[in-house]
């Protein structure tokens, strides 16, 4: 599946009368690998969680091949469908396996049995861990753990990947290979990537930075291809 | 890998607070098995406190608490046989908690020489003669170490054993006679019986004798079949609403503590829920799978309530000495209900929990962490 277009027009968020970001606009093309830079605090995760539709904007709009995420009716259905999120922490189920883990996007989308076990083994050769598919969290490196939730987020084929500080967690060895999976998968698949982070590093596996400060991108962009309306899915 | 499946590994991930929330059920279900066993056991034996054999009737007061309790006029007596479709009639004096060694037996006044009494066959000594005599049954005997020539107390009055008798009733073969008129003395009720069984006249159909003795004495309930002694008595009908009762508040606290426990769960596992949601679980999935656990664990609990329910209604009734007069009927119907009850705990004590955690904003839950 070809990348997804991402644009952002405007958008605030705001807890409790406290504006978290003001007006942040971009866009970012179909298969472009894209870091978001900035200090703790600065938004990059609000903005992350607003593009992938775990919460929705104050104002202004998001774009994800054309679909307004802030008025989606049915959010899981979108991100079941569309996103595939890597955090921080691997958040794995720790009473499933590694296997099992990576298929939990897969049941919400009703996958059968049979596919979605071929499909799990399939993405966990592919971050190098077809050996462990049967392995628990618990058994399994801090980087391991890292690697099968990208496979976990590549499970339903998602046109977009959000990953927020996917290498928080993980020593210089572990982040060089989490940095290699994610630019290979846009390379072999032509998914987007939006990579949040403040890994110095990551400038020379990207193609493009936005860097942000207190809610706001140092070098603002003016998206031009707004189309008339986004609709809800 | 299913939402089942799933569950069974969480529930086996977390052992002890599955165990728990089951533990918690089981002895509510346990509760209820136990009273519904007694309740049933209680309706059918009571019955089976008069023999009635072919062309037989016993009639008890209309609406007496229980059988025991029944008062019917001795006269009465005098006025059935004069009637020619009755060949006999007998009155009985049913004493409980009288016998000192064994209060859980019921004692039987009755004519040494009525028809009730002459099916006692005798294994050792014979049948009393003398108003401070008494027969034991056969299975009571060996209990309290009974036979002839010891001397027994009946409410304060000593009584000595003539006979080792087997009537072929468990009720009775576990319970001892004495003469009617001595159990009226000893009770007050001079003058009364509890019960009186009717032998009906060669020729006559019991449903036209009940319809007789039903248009000439008001005030009697008849009974023509021991299934049918729930009429007799509301004690039977008083344990079922007791039952009822415990049944509702086994429901509220049981669900509330299902609730409770699943709901601690969900606090616990929110990220887990939260993540879920994250990767597309929709709200309906994700409530599905707490109401998959809580039912699971609420079967499993309701399953151990029932063999604890079970143990417990045996353990109980001896512990009251209760047990020659009713014994735990544990039916089919029993057990299922118990086991509906289980569910219906599993899902009102999950549908709030349920509720919460497919209503947790992940956005948020994830962030904390």
């Amino acid at each position: 599946m070809p990348g997804a277009s991402v644009i952002a027009d405007s958008v605030t968020r705001c807890y409790e009368h406290h504006e978290i970001l003001h007006g942040v606009s971009f866009s970012v093309e179909p298969g472009e690998l894209v870091a978001l830079t900035g200090p703790s605090g600065s938004g990059k995760t609000t903005l992350l969680q607003l593009v992938g539709s775990l919460d929705r904007p104050t104002s202004g709009r998001i774009l994800v091949d054309g679909i307004n995420v802030g008025e989606l009716r049915h959010p899981a259905q979108f991100r079941r469908s569309t996103v595939g999120f890597v955090f921080q922490l691997h958040f794995l189920l720790p009473a499933l396996t590694a296997r099992q883990n990576v298929e939990l996007p897969m049941t919400a989308a009703h996958v059968p049995r049979r596919e979605r076990e071929e499909r799990a083994h399939e993405l966990l050769a592919e971050v190098g861990l077809g050996d462990r598919a049967g392995d628990l969290p618990s058994q399994l490196s801090g980087g391991e753990r890292q690697r099968v939730a990208i496979a976990r987020a590549l499970a339903n084929q998602p046109p977009l990947v959000l990953a927020d500080e996917p290498t928080g967690a993980l020593d210089s060895v572990a982040s060089a290979q989490v940095w290699k999976l994610l630019s290979g998968i846009r390379d072999r698949r032509g998914t987007t990537v939006i990579i949040a982070s403040h890994d110095v590093t990551l400038g020379e596996h990207v193609d493009r930075t936005l860097h942000m400060i207190d809610g706001r991108l140092t070098e603002p962009e003016e998206p031009t291809a707004f189309p008339v309306s986004g609709h809800a899915g | 890998m299913s939402a089942l499946v799933q569950t069974l590994q969480s529930m086996r991930h977390s052992p002890a607070r599955s165990i728990l929330t089951a533990l918690g059920t089981a002895l509510g279900i346990g509760t209820i098995v136990a009273l519904l066993a007694v309740s049933a056991g209680a309706t059918q034996t009571a019955g089976k406190f008069i023999h009635l054999g072919p062309g037989e009737m016993g009639l008890f007061q209309k609406d007496a608490s229980d059988p025991t309790t029944s008062v019917l006029p001795e006269s009465l007596i005098t006025t059935l046989r004069r009637q020619r479709w009755v060949a006999n009639a007998q009155g009985l004096q049913l004493l409980v908690n009288g016998l000192n060694a064994a209060p859980g037996a019921i004692v039987f006044g009755a004519e040494p020489n009525g028809f009730e009494t002459d099916r006692m066959v005798f294994t050792s000594g014979h049948n009393s003669a003398g108003p401070n005599q008494i027969v034991i049954g056969q299975d009571l005997a060996p209990q309290i170490h009974a036979h002839v020539g010891q001397v027994l107390t009946v409410f304060h009055r000593h009584m000595t054993v003539v006979g080792i008798y087997a009537l072929g009733i468990a009720e009775q073969d576990q319970g001892a006679f004495i003469p009617l008129s001595t159990a009226q003395a000893i009770s007050g009720h001079t003058g009364e019986v509890t019960t009186i069984a009717v032998k009906v006249a060669p020729g006559i159909k019991l449903p036209t004798a009940e319809k007789l003795l039903n248009r000439r004495f008001a005030g009697l309930t008849v009974i023509t079949d021991p299934d049918e002694a729930l009429r007799a008595g509301a004690n039977g009908q008083l344990i079922a609403n007791v039952t009822l009762v415990i049944v509702v508040l086994a429901l509220l606290i049981g669900g509330i503590g299902v609730m409770n426990t699943m709901l601690m769960s969900v606090i616990e596992r929110r990220t887990e829920f939260a993540l879920l949601s994250a990767v597309g679980w929709s709200g309906t999935q994700v409530a599905t799978l707490v109401l998959t656990e809580g039912v699971i664990v609420s079967i499993l609990g309701a399953a151990a309530g029932v063999v604890i329910g079970t143990i417990g209604a045996q353990l109980l009734i001896h512990a009251l000495g209760a047990a020659s007069f009713v014994s735990p009927d544990v039916t089919a119907w029993v057990l299922g209900r118990a086991l509906l009850i289980g569910v219906l705990i599993g899902v009102l004590g999950g549908l709030y929990p349920a509720w919460r955690a497919a209503h947790l904003s992940p956005a948020r839950t994830l962030a904390q962490h």
